[in-house]
């Protein structure tokens, strides 16, 4: 009989036991063709694992805290990972080979459902860096590309150094309390060293998700990144984040003096500065870092409004992730620039109108995922009686029309003289994009079935 | 039979989606395929029509969950303002069809989109879930944004942004204003928001009215949130400036009288400390549409700009029959909505063939239809003789009732607002048949031009489209409670909470 607190770990070891094959693969005859797909299987056991029924949730002297919870945002991570590896098996990875990718992809997918039940600073940090090191890989996996080289090195310092700043902040932390545990965090009478502990995790995790005023490297590392890299970095990781995020700092919020001020703060600046910058922006992966920031800011205003808001803003995590890998997978086929997915249309038309449901999604159009996610939300966020802030991010959310649109416009832009060719189809590809067009209906339609596990009750 | 409702909003969904896996080389059959669709919507609300019992208010009821966590209902049900306002988008719909036959470029997408439109209007009619309203409110957004985008006219692409901009903006306070009042009152639904405990503090009620008027405000539009209308509906196609003006503008002023008046009646009568009453806002703000738009409309030398400004002042009278918060100004309301689908729908109509034939809209190139195209210009005089309001056409009963109803508030005991504002907006009444005969008499008698000239006359199907509009606008003008025996007891129930007055 396997000990419970292993077999609740099952879903971690499948992914692990995945990586490695992946990246030993070269070696095992029959395999080496399919390691996308290989992986893409061992995922979506994983997500199918993790709906196991378990009867306690603290698991190694509460190292791990495995609640409804994490357990949502494990599946949705798994089932995302699975999509991507899908479409990876079809597509692959430009010019480069894609084994590596698929590897990694999975070694994040292991670092990012383990920090969803980090429930104690070391377990945090590991399991935070397991999930970010393959990012640096993936985001510089085109290596002839110098540009992209750049954008890469600008990334890894730049994570390395908040990574720094935030493992600064936890040394703190278990200085001032003498103990790693979430439950035993002590900052009463710590006075000004508790109150850089905290800022330096808030710094830290606000970096990590590129929430304003520490966005800046998201823009330029996401634009020197092939495109089916920001399709897996932007979204996954972010869901795995911001449940990380919320499990420390909302531990810490009832202990420090001001930090709800700080996220609120954060969170009217990466929603004005996420909006507005985006604007601007020709390059699809720049505007989604930029709409990335936005969409970060919203969740913000859940954290703000404190432990009420942590389902909302989960579910609002994964219905943000999900057309956000979609678009990028998308332009990963036809084209990064808003000049290239001209005409997208007439090319390949379902792609253009999957297309537009996934950018209503991000705006907030019912009934898909999106609007539910800001229904909730927004209820979440008025209940904690943050009415300014609430009414300032509906204003946002309207203000992102105008730039989503703007590539709905370039896309059903009439076909000019010379005419793109569109990608070679693949139905394995297709089929990844439609099951990510019919989990942001789903997943807004059907969202009773899927708030019954968050333990979500609306105020 | 409370499958019915059901069957009505969505059979045009599975329409849509039939049409939009059309082959591209299907040709004609996306078109017929929205006419059935669309026509057995319009035998079904007919059906509902006439086993509507009109004296037990809401009817046909389906009330289930939806998303439990949240206290989201899956609840339809209609009463005699519903009922009126989902026939009459059902009709406009089918018409809308029928005036769309030419359509070459991309036709299942066309007409997937009309009948994706269809959804969200009847839905929002129905709807008496605040959620689901709202699904169906915003649902109505995307098909209308395409219809303007890639089959409009040649600044299609600045005024289909413009469109959906303006009304998220508006819309997305009324989400807050929802999900408010829910905090509030622990429900979304719409009936009971009104009844449930505890009772909403005066200045709760006033901001809530606030955040709903920017949300229908914008939709009606009332002045001076109208600014996307006449570009909307100049590059719309025919059918969509008739969905626009005959049924979208409406969802505006159901919104007032279905939600806004019923839950929130002290913002509006009373206010909230040094918040001034919301009725005096609303009769300004209507009198002040019903001037301006009749105004501008004076101004055009667009056909479509004169329709559509004229829609704005004819939106004013719906305000101010709403504003009045008497049996008569509301009934009033209603029946101006109705009538205003008919006729503008009609004008929009009109327009919309004589510019397939002349490829022009500009008034100075127009005179002389009735000689030439006498069924085209008998038509359009008969519209635009409705639209000013002509007595024993339909567009006199409401404009008729509105006035009166505003007359009546303006005068009561106690009254909030100057009968001044009232005798202003009747000067309306006489800015639009001015506005209007010159036109008839610029565009329908003379001589025929050098465009008109080359013109043929209707065809049997434009024939078979506009002549139900003229026979409605008729029965409804001449015999009122036609119309009337529907909203009447629907009005009453709602005026409730001011006393039952």
């Amino acid at each position: 009989m396997i000990p419970a607190a292993l077999r609740v770990l099952a879903p971690e070891a499948v992914l692990l036991l995945a990586a490695c094959v992946a990246l030993f693969g070269e070696h095992i005859p029959g395999i080496r063709r399919s390691i996308a797909g290989f992986g893409a299987a061992a995922a979506t056991i994983a997500a199918l694992l993790v709906m196991l029924p378990h009867t306690t949730s603290s698991f190694f002297g509460s190292m791990l805290l495995v609640d409804p919870t994490a357990s949502f945002a494990r599946v949705a991570i798994g089932a995302l990972t699975a999509v991507f590896l899908l479409w990876l098996a079809a597509r692959g990875m430009g010019r480069e080979r894609s084994r590596e990718a698929a590897a990694l992809v999975l070694f994040a997918a292991l670092g990012g459902m383990l920090m969803t039940s980090a429930n104690d600073l070391v377990t945090l940090y590991l399991a935070l860096e397991l999930a970010t090191m393959p990012a640096y890989v993936l985001i510089g996996y085109a290596r002839t590309d110098e540009r992209g080289l750049e954008g890469t090195l600008k990334y890894y310092l730049l994570s390395l150094l908040t990574s720094l700043i935030m493992l600064f902040g936890l040394a703190l932390l278990f200085t001032l309390s003498g103990s790693t545990a979430y439950g035993s965090l002590e900052l009463t009478h710590a006075g000004t060293a508790g109150l850089l502990a905290a800022v330096f995790v808030a710094v830290g995790f606000l970096a990590k998700m590129s929430a304003a005023p520490f966005h800046y490297w998201a823009p330029d590392a996401y634009a020197g990144a092939p495109a089916a890299s920001v399709a897996f970095v932007s979204s996954v990781p972010k869901v795995a984040g911001l449940v990380a995020m919320a499990r420390l700092l909302l531990a810490l919020s009832g202990r420090v003096p001001g930090l709800s001020l700080a996220l609120g703060t954060a969170a009217v600046l990466s929603m004005l500065l996420g909006n507005l910058a985006a604007y601007p922006q020709t390059d699809l992966r720049r505007l989604m870092a930029y709409s990335g920031v936005a969409h970060v800011g919203y969740l913000l205003v859940a954290l703000t409004a404190g432990s009420a808001g942590m389902s909302a803003a989960v579910y609002y995590a994964v219905a943000y992730a999900v057309p956000s890998m979609a678009i990028m997978l998308i332009s990963a086929e036809e084209g990064v620039t808003l000049e290239s997915l001209e005409s997208l249309a007439s090319r390949a038309p379902w792609k253009a109108w999957v297309s537009v449901l996934f950018f209503l999604s991000l705006i907030g159009i019912p009934p898909l995922a999106g609007f539910f996610g800001k229904l909730y939300l927004f209820g979440v966020a008025l209940d904690a009686g943050l009415v300014p802030l609430v009414v300032f991010a509906v204003a946002m959310s309207v203000v992102s029309l105008g730039y989503y649109f703007r590539v709905v416009r370039a896309m059903f832009a009439r076909p000019s003289a010379e005419t793109v060719p569109a990608a070679a189809p693949s139905a394995v590809a297709a089929s990844a994009i439609v099951v990510l067009a019919v989990a942001t209906v789903a997943v807004g339609i059907a969202a009773g079935p899927l708030l019954a596990p968050l333990g979500f009750s609306f105020p | 039979m409370s499958w019915i409702l059901s069957a009505i909003v969505f059979l045009p969904l599975a329409g849509a989606l039939a049409a939009a896996m059309l082959p591209k080389e299907s040709g004609g059959a996306a078109k017929w395929l929205a006419a059935v669709v669309a026509g057995v919507d319009l035998v079904l609300v007919a059906v509902l029509v006439a086993v509507f019992d009109v004296g037990k208010g809401m009817q046909f009821v389906t009330d289930v969950v939806w998303v439990p966590q949240a206290h989201i209902r899956y609840h339809l049900a209609v009463d005699g303002i519903s009922i009126t306002m989902l026939a009459l988008s059902a009709l406009l719909s089918f018409v809308a069809v029928l005036a769309s036959w030419k359509v070459e470029s991309k036709p299942s997408t066309y007409f997937a989109m009309l009948l994706l439109l269809e959804v969200g209007m009847n839905g929002v009619f129905v709807a008496l879930d605040f959620v689901l309203f709202y699904v169906f409110w915003e649902l109505v957004l995307v098909p209308m944004y395409f219809l303007i985008s890639m089959w409009g006219g040649p600044r299609r692409e600045y005024a289909s942004l413009k469109f959906f901009l303006y009304t998220l903006f508006g819309s997305v306070f009324m989400l807050v204003g929802i999900v408010a009042l829910f905090l509030i009152k622990g429900t979304f639904d719409i009936t009971q928001l009104a009844s449930a405990a505890p009772a909403l503090l005066p200045h709760q009620q006033w901001w809530l009215f606030l955040a709903f008027f920017l949300g229908f405000a914008v939709k009606v539009p009332v002045w001076p949130l109208h600014t996307w209308l006449p570009d909307a509906h100049v590059e719309a196609p025919t059918a969509g400036s008739v969905l626009l003006a005959g049924v979208l503008l409406k969802m505006g002023t159901y919104g007032f009288i279905r939600i806004a008046l019923p839950i929130l009646p002290d913002a509006v009568t009373k206010g909230a400390g040094t918040l001034p009453p919301w009725q005096p806002i609303l009769v300004v703000l209507a009198t002040i549409s019903i001037v301006y738009g009749a105004a501008v409309a004076f101004a055009q030398t667009d056909l479509k700009k004169l329709v559509a400004y004229s829609s704005v002042s004819h939106m004013g009278f719906v305000m101010l029959g709403i504003a009045s918060l008497t049996p008569e100004g509301i009934n009033g309301a209603v029946a101006v909505m109705f009538s205003h689908g008919l006729v503008t729908g009609l004008l929009f109509l009109m327009v919309g063939m004589v510019y397939e034939r002349g490829h022009t809209r500009k008034i100075e190139d127009l005179s002389g239809l009735m000689p030439q195209v006498p069924r085209i210009g008998a038509v359009f005089a008969l519209a635009s003789f409705a639209s000013l309001g002509l007595p024993g056409m339909s567009g006199f009963v409401g404009e008729f009732l509105s006035l009166l109803g505003g007359w009546q508030a303006a005068t009561a005991k106690g009254a909030l607002f100057s009968p001044v504002w009232v005798v202003v907006s009747a000067v309306g009444v006489l800015l639009a048949a001015a506005y209007m005969l010159w036109m008839v008499q610029r565009v329908v008698l003379g001589n025929p031009s050098r465009v008109v000239g080359a013109m043929d006359d209707m065809t049997g199907r434009e024939l078979a489209t506009v002549l139900p509009l003229v026979a409605l606008t008729f029965v409804v003008g001449i015999y009122w409670s036609s119309l009337l025996r529907f909203v009447d007891p629907a009005v009453r129930a709602l005026l409730a909470p001011f006393g039952g007055a």
